[in-house]
């Protein structure tokens, strides 16, 4: 075989998938169109009128004290205390706290929900065969509680957790709940899913182990499946906690005394200056919430 | 006298004989978790009670409940002005902008990512086994390039943490309601996530096609384009397609803002108490959702592995 066949057989050989280019090509049809529909008015975003707004609104970002005087440390440094002071620590460790209190909730949706989902696990004979074949009534039934966990998990990530938090707050009333919960139902759907991934791919002796001891289902997911599972698990809750950190913040916007209220109301009021220092508080804590999640998941694959 | 009795206790402690077992770390873990979890309860007031809706917020809920399975076909106002379009096609407007809103996000975070992402990734430029073959690429290697990694690490880092609303909060009241400027919103923080991901992508990919290429003495630009791309191609576009559901469901959001997506309508109508229309739009934004959550899924499972 010359070394022509053999490059022009590598070349046939390699990585490709017909689905994969469609699919890349309706994308970049859709991006393309999206910029033809006239709905974006892209010359409008520079009209003499909004650059003027522009630069307005850069001159107002500036500390109020600042405003038309020359640059002083000092008086940026106490502005900057004071404002902190009032509202800015408080609403930072709000917007932290919302975070935790969500993940944690949603940890537990995810840990509920998530064998349920699992084929694996979620079958008439878990990860041993039973004395006799299970009948059709119990194979249906078992499918049936897979199918009802995964469109249970589909549907509370495909919610928005603004939209969530939305809809929540007009029930429960002002308090941290609407938001809280908001997250946590978003993310155990997420949490969930990958969960039942994992509780898929695990190796499947230690739990028919247990099951030939006669452990019962629940004990099968208490002493087999959630120790398996932990590290994993970990990987991905800090990084959905990451996200919710973000969220957090955006969600104050509803109502709740998170940064993004605070956000919101310095607009009301048109103190530009104030609303771009509390949106640098919220990027810096989002900052801090991925540096301790990569510091952890760093943890957990080094020692878990 | 009691200092050793005590560390005799401690060594029979159960705890001891936990820790040594194996569990200790996980314990350690699942208690920090509790206490952070009861320390966030406490700052944010979180009472059980409060999650009993009062009288007024139970009615509601319940009302709107029960229109989850009598969504609405028609207007539910009492006076429709004359000419108004039917409420489907209403609907599909909104699905139309929120998926525009969406795909033109996606298409300029995509070409900001790759570009960025490229400038972010170890892989083609800190690897000349020669160290540079030329005293200008040298120097170039040692100055240059470290400051545009660094630059642009930093610039990716500013990008993603700042929420794409937040964005548009500033964007709002530096333009005025602009699309695109909504369009810009998104793209943003979204060009700092493809960017971060694409660089790993990059730097996780295969390097022997880069390898070869560089030896055969092609440019850090041809290693980049012929000997790392294209190996990387497929699973950044699975990405950047999961990225694309996130977009629809951001965008959506942006129409709490004022902007004409879903979210727009649906906060019109749940402040006018037609629930029932809410429920409508609730269903075509969770059937945009799962119809691009499912392309991305089957993209993924055949790629991503």
């Amino acid at each position: 075989m010359s070394r022509q066949v053999e490059i022009r057989e590598l070349y046939r050989q390699r990585p490709r998938s017909r689905f994969l280019r469609w699919s890349s090509a309706a994308l970049a049809v859709l991006a393309i169109a999206s910029w033809f529909s006239g709905e974006l008015g892209t010359d409008d975003l520079f009209s003499a009128r909004r650059l003027a707004n522009l630069e307005r609104f850069v001159g107002e970002l500036v500390p109020y004290p600042l405003q038309g005087e020359a640059f002083d440390a000092g008086v940026a440094f106490r502005w900057a205390r004071d404002l902190m002071a009032e509202k800015g620590w408080a609403a930072a460790g709000k917007t932290l706290a919302l975070s935790v209190a969500a993940i944690v909730l949603a940890a537990f949706g995810a840990l509920v929900l998530a064998p349920a989902a699992a084929r694996t696990f979620a079958s008439p004979e878990p990860y041993l065969p039973g004395p006799r074949p299970p009948g059709p009534l119990r194979r249906t039934s078992w499918k049936a509680v897979v199918w009802g966990g995964r469109a249970l998990l589909i549907l509370f990530r495909s919610m928005p957790e603004y939209v969530l938090a939305f809809l929540l707050l007009a029930m429960l009333g002002p308090t941290a709940w609407p938001v809280v919960l908001a997250l946590a139902i978003h993310n155990s759907g997420i949490l969930g899913k990958l969960t039942a991934e994992i509780v898929e791919n695990l190796d499947p002796k230690p739990m028919a182990a247990l099951r030939g001891l006669g452990a019962r289902r629940p004990q099968i997911v208490v002493f087999g499946l959630y120790p398996l599972v932990f590290p994993r698990f970990l990987l991905f809750f800090f990084y959905r906690w990451e996200t919710c950190v973000r969220e957090a913040t955006v969600l104050g916007m509803l109502g709740v005394v998170s940064l993004g209220y605070w956000i919101v109301d310095a607009r009301a009021r048109n103190h530009y200056d104030e609303m771009f220092a509390l949106i640098l508080v919220g990027a810096a804590i989002v900052v801090l919430g991925d540096l301790v999640s990569i510091l952890t998941r760093e943890l957990v694959r080094r020692f878990g | 006298m009691w200092l050793p009795s005590l560390a005799s206790v401690w060594s029979e402690s159960a705890w001891l004989r936990a820790w040594r077992s194996g569990i200790g770390w996980r314990g350690l873990v699942i208690g920090a978790l509790a206490v952070a979890g009861l320390w966030a309860a406490v700052v944010l007031d979180l009472d059980p009670r409060d999650l009993v809706p009062g009288p007024g917020g139970l009615a509601q809920g319940k009302e709107f409940l029960s229109r989850a399975f009598k969504p609405a076909l028609t207007y539910e106002a009492d006076f429709v002005p004359e000419g108004t379009q039917p409420l489907p096609f209403k609907v599909l407007k909104a699905v139309r902008t929120t998926v525009i809103f969406a795909a033109a996000a996606i298409s300029l975070a995509v070409l900001g990512g790759l570009i960025l992402g490229s400038l972010a990734s170890t892989a083609w430029w800190f690897e000349d086994p020669a160290g540079g073959s030329t005293r200008l690429r040298r120097v170039f290697l040692r100055s240059v390039a470290p400051v545009v990694y660094g630059g642009t690490r930093v610039l990716i880092s500013l990008m993603r943490s700042v929420h794409e609303l937040l964005w548009a909060v500033l964007f709002l009241a530096a333009f005025g309601l602009s699309n695109f400027a909504a369009v810009i919103a998104i793209a943003i923080p979204y060009t700092g996530t493809l960017a971060k991901v694409f660089a790993e992508i990059l730097d996780e990919s295969p390097r022997e096609a880069a390898a070869a290429l560089r030896a055969a003495g092609a440019s850090p630009a041809q290693v980049f384009l012929f000997g790392l791309l294209p190996q990387a191609l497929p699973d950044i576009s699975a990405y950047a397609f999961y990225r694309f559901e996130c977009a629809l469901r951001s965008s959506a959001v942006l129409g709490f803002f004022g902007y004409p997506t879903l979210g727009y309508y649906l906060a019109a109508s749940f402040e006018n108490l037609h629930f029932g229309e809410v429920w409508t739009y609730l269903y075509a934004l969770i059937a945009l959702v799962l119809v691009v959550d499912w392309w991305s899924g089957a993209l993924r499972r055949r790629f991503v592995a």
